[in-house]
């Protein structure tokens, strides 16, 4: 006799199990839903406002200091406030992105699996209708899925910018296309990042199992795995023989091909991490399915 | 359809290595439909038994079938409610309930959770980190009964209530269970509070079962002798005997008939339990439901 026919249950099934899953973690983790939305719309406006009239105060500036023409003018090097403004507001746009995968993987450690598991709310959930493991899926993949496109929205836009004000932002930004921050916002890493922090938090969360040791061993590791890929990021892609591996070195052609090979590195993080946390869970719950 | 809601063989589990078990050696069967309360001091293994039977835990030693699964089979079917009623402090009642009809989609009734929410005039829209202990008990039974489970499990669910809220939610529950005919294990320190309502017994004692059988049965087995010091007790089992000057006390199984001078009365269950709780090395009592019923 099967789980479905037995005890005559009275409810009527109205959701496929996944959606209901789905519901739970949004209902959960609402706050943290509304941060994260509000994170993306403060990125978002910040963009579209420098992608618009920052922009064009800043070269309306930068002409009526008489510079922008052949001759050279050593007053040009220095920003004017308009230019400042411009400058300060990508920065934070872009900073918002280098810190995503820190406030992702202290999030994931600490409130998504590691105050869970100390409170109990953890055996909660496991004890209705869900085993451990899709509850640990619903933990990875819902917050996954809101990821993705808002990171995705900010590199766009992020690009955009980069596409329309590359002279303004060299001229006067001393910003380049291998900065660190500059690098990532304009790629799959500014994705693939906050996806391994994730991964990461998650897998901290499950081992120590309290909230707030939990946030800083995540914060911890994904700061170190940030530290270690910005370092080794320029031997990632060979260059042409004889020349030092330096970042600035690459000819900007370098740029997807650097891109591609650390997104598989952080990749193959995030997977190791959530097998590890899979394997974990089992271990510790037996649960099957 | 099992006849058995819990069956447990030669159950263990231990926490590291250099500890000693919570669980050991444990067999025990528990046929469906009862009220069976876990009794047993601290650290006797009670939480970890019930953890074990709603699939939280792997068993280290032996196994344990509920509703003839595996536990983790029979997640649907079962409900828990862990010692410390954890529930999400930011939700409210509503919320709460809510979480249960999404994460129970096959076998969720609304209205039964609802009602027990009701009779204790909760607020519904009140968050759950507003409320008192004996509210978030009833939060806590009223998701775990809207689940309409097979076999509830009650690890001390009473106990940081006050008597009144103690004896309402007795009330609620009792009364949801004997209408459906779920199968109840419950844990508790306080043996006086489950003499009324429960008709199993499962004793633990250093993470081993001391007595376990119909509640019944198991006080028939045992008589309370009072006599004079120096009566033989002869061939029955003694659990415990005391002596207090010229007064002899002892609470035995008898074997046979009692020797002359000597009263054998029928003992209360807090007089069973603590007399075993006195003396671990008093032998264990399994009592079959199905033998018994004979």
């Amino acid at each position: 006799m099967s789980a479905a026919t037995v005890g005559a249950p009275t409810a009527v099934r109205r959701f496929p199990e996944p959606r209901g899953l789905f519901l739970a973690m949004l209902r959960v983790h609402r706050s943290a839903l509304l941060f994260w939305a509000a994170l993306v719309a403060v990125a978002v406006g910040a963009l579209l406002w420098a992608l618009g009239p920052g922009a064009d105060s800043a070269w309306a500036e930068y002409r009526a200091s008489g510079c922008g023409g052949d001759s050279p003018n050593l007053g040009c090097d220095l920003p004017g406030p308009a230019h400042g403004r411009y400058d300060t507001v990508v920065a934070c746009a872009s900073g918002l992105l280098a810190v995503l995968p820190v406030l992702t993987g202290a999030w994931a450690g600490g409130a998504l699996i590691g105050r869970e598991l100390e409170s109990g709310t953890a055996r909660l959930a496991w004890t209705q209708s869900v085993t451990p493991a899709r509850w640990l899926a619903a933990k990875l993949a819902v917050p996954a899925l809101l990821l993705v496109p808002g990171t995705l929205v900010i590199t766009l836009l992020h690009r955009a910018l980069w596409a329309s004000d590359s002279h303004l932002q060299r001229v006067l930004g001393w910003r380049e296309w291998h900065d660190d921050s500059v690098f990532e916002a304009n790629g799959i890493l500014a994705t693939a990042h906050p996806l391994a922090a994730l991964a990461l938090g998650v897998l901290a969360g499950l081992v120590v199992r309290r909230a707030l040791p939990a946030l800083a061993v995540a914060a911890l590791a994904v700061m170190a795995l940030v530290y270690v890929l910005d370092d080794v990021r320029p031997h990632l892609w060979p260059m042409p023989p004889g020349t030092p591996v330096l970042m600035h070195r690459h000819p900007s052609s370098h740029f997807w091909p650097l891109q591609l090979v650390e997104t598989g590195i952080v990749l193959a993080v995030a997977a190791l991490a959530t097998a590890a946390s899979f394997a974990l869970l089992r271990r510790r719950t037996g649960a099957a399915v | 359809m099992t006849d058995t809601a819990i069956e447990a063989a030669a159950l263990g589990r231990r926490f590291g290595r250099r500890r000693r078990p919570a669980l050991d050696g444990c067999s025990f069967r528990l046929p469906a439909g009862r009220v069976c309360a876990v009794v047993g001091p601290n650290g006797a293994g009670k939480s970890t038994l019930l953890a074990l039977a709603a699939g939280l835990l792997r068993p280290t030693d032996g196994s344990i079938t509920v509703l003839g699964q595996a536990p983790a089979a029979s997640r649907e079917r079962l409900a828990y409610v862990a010692q410390n009623k954890p529930l999400h402090p930011q939700l409210t009642v509503t919320g709460t309930l809510r979480l249960g009809r999404d994460l129970n989609p096959r076998r969720w009734d609304a209205g039964a959770a609802e009602r027990i929410v009701a009779e204790g005039d909760l607020d519904p829209g009140a968050r759950i980190r507003s409320l008192s202990g004996g509210q978030r008990t009833r939060v806590a039974l009223a998701l775990a009964l809207g689940k309409r489970p097979e076999l509830l499990l009650l690890d001390e669910p009473m106990a940081d209530l006050d008597p009144l809220a103690r004896h309402q939610l007795m009330a609620t529950l009792m009364a949801d269970a004997a209408d459906r005919g779920t199968t109840v294990v419950m844990s508790s320190h306080v043996v006086a509070e489950l003499e009324g309502s429960c008709d199993h017994l499962l004793l633990l004692g250093g993470g081993r079962v001391r007595l376990a059988g119909p509640l019944d049965d198991l006080l028939a087995a045992h008589t309370l002798v009072t006599g004079r010091a120096g009566d033989p007790l002869g061939p029955h089992t003694v659990v415990e005997s005391r002596t207090t000057g010229r007064q002899l006390t002892a609470l035995v199984r008898p074997t046979g008939p009692l020797g002359d001078g000597v009263q054998g009365d029928r003992p209360s269950l807090e007089e069973v339990v603590l007399a075993h709780l006195r003396s671990p090395d008093a032998p264990p009592l399994l009592l079959d439901a199905r033998e018994a019923a004979v």
